[in-house]
């Protein structure tokens, strides 16, 4: 497979490596010549010094018959305007973006980035896994579509505690489907009555977040 | 080379670009090799740049590149001595001459260096050059042509 990797701070130089030793084509566009030339000194000639963001480079590089383009640089901008030209220009069948604010996944997933890799959004995941913050907690995005898997721990003082799945009003679009007690994983039906230290584990769509958080935390969350 | 009972080399690999200075890098060679009966590699690489794969048939398919070959091979019989033309393709002219000259076990890689300068006059090295120097294994002998009078 043909990999160009756009951007060679740490996370190109070892993604380029990785894939090296893993027996792919790479080569690596990084516009900082005194990098591309230490990084050349190390894993070869196959770095072009140019700026990944000009099209007659990312044509220089390869773009027309790379497999895969995965823009890795520190600037979103930058990650977006190259694999919006590979896409639309080169025809790549697969392009992969660095989101570094995640403010800014909604419009690359608008504007047609195949794949977006955010290593805030996934710390963030981790912190929240670790530290219980009383919120609801993302736990993964369920493929091209805005539905994500979402848990609830219920703490003293949530007003789903001593009710039935069935009473508790649900938005539109989102479901109950799993509670986590003692451990154990079960079914939720709509009779079952939650307790206090449950998790519920729900499928809903990212606007459904509010509603949900009133139902199973209590008020609001601030962010909603 | 410090041993002046030991020939210069035994094998040695000679950089063809298709320019002027590959005739005088032949001819230097053969003399050099004829008294221990080294062998000569006389390589020409041509590069392939990233919009084709590397294994696109190129080099195979150049006039250039085998006229190249077939005067280095000319130039060779002219001074009696044989050598072995080969045609390589890489991303890379640099790395694949290193690469060959390690290939091969060579204990010398001869590269022509034509005289250039750059806007403002500064003379002008390349990239190959420098890259050889640093990385090749071997001992590496630069021969730069002259510099004709309207350079000066």
């Amino acid at each position: 497979m043909f990999v160009l990797v756009v951007g060679g701070g740490k996370v190109g130089y070892y993604l380029t490596k990785e894939l090296i030793q893993s027996g792919h084509e790479v080569v690596l566009m990084e516009k900082d010549h005194g990098r591309a030339d230490q990084i050349a000194d190390e894993i070869g000639s196959i770095v072009i010094p140019h700026d990944g963001c000009e099209g007659r480079y990312l044509a220089q590089a390869g773009a027309n018959r790379a497999d895969i383009v995965a823009a890795v640089t520190g600037d979103d901008e930058d990650n977006l305007v190259i694999c919006q030209m590979a896409k639309h220009h080169f025809d790549v069948p697969r392009t992969i973006a660095r989101v570094n604010n995640p403010k800014n996944e909604e419009l690359f997933k608008h504007l047609g980035v195949d794949e977006l890799i955010s290593p805030t959004r996934m710390i963030l995941g981790s912190i929240e896994q670790d530290i219980p913050m009383h919120e609801l907690l993302h736990l993964a995005g369920l493929g091209e579509s805005d539905l994500e898997l979402i848990e609830a721990h219920l703490e003293a003082g949530s007003p789903a505690i001593g009710r039935s799945t069935g009473e508790l009003q649900m938005p539109e679009g989102c479901a109950l489907f799993a509670v986590i007690r003692d451990g154990v994983a079960m079914p939720l039906r709509a009779d079952t009555t939650l307790r206090e230290d449950d998790k519920v584990i729900a499928i809903g769509r990212a606007d459904c977040e509010a509603m949900l958080h009133e139902q199973l935390i209590g008020a609001a969350s601030p962010g909603a | 080379m410090s041993n002046p009972e030991q020939p210069p080399f035994r094998r040695a690999v000679i950089a063809l670009n298709g320019g002027p200075a590959d005739e005088r890098i032949v001819r230097l060679a053969a003399e050099l090799a004829r008294p221990s009966r080294a062998e000569l590699v006389a390589v020409h690489v041509v590069e392939i740049d990233w919009t084709l794969p590397l294994d696109a048939d190129v080099a195979g398919r150049s006039d250039e590149a085998q006229r190249v070959l077939d005067e280095a091979e000319a130039v060779a019989e002219q001074v009696h001595y044989k050598i072995e033309p080969v045609l390589l393709q890489a991303r890379d002219v640099a790395a694949a001459l290193v690469d060959e000259a390690s290939e091969r076990r060579a204990d010398l890689l001869l590269i022509g260096l034509s005289y250039k300068t750059r806007f403002g006059g500064d003379f002008a090295i390349g990239r190959t050059v420098p890259y050889v120097l640093k990385n090749a294994p071997c001992a590496v002998w630069v021969v730069r042509e002259p510099i004709v009078e309207e350079q000066q």
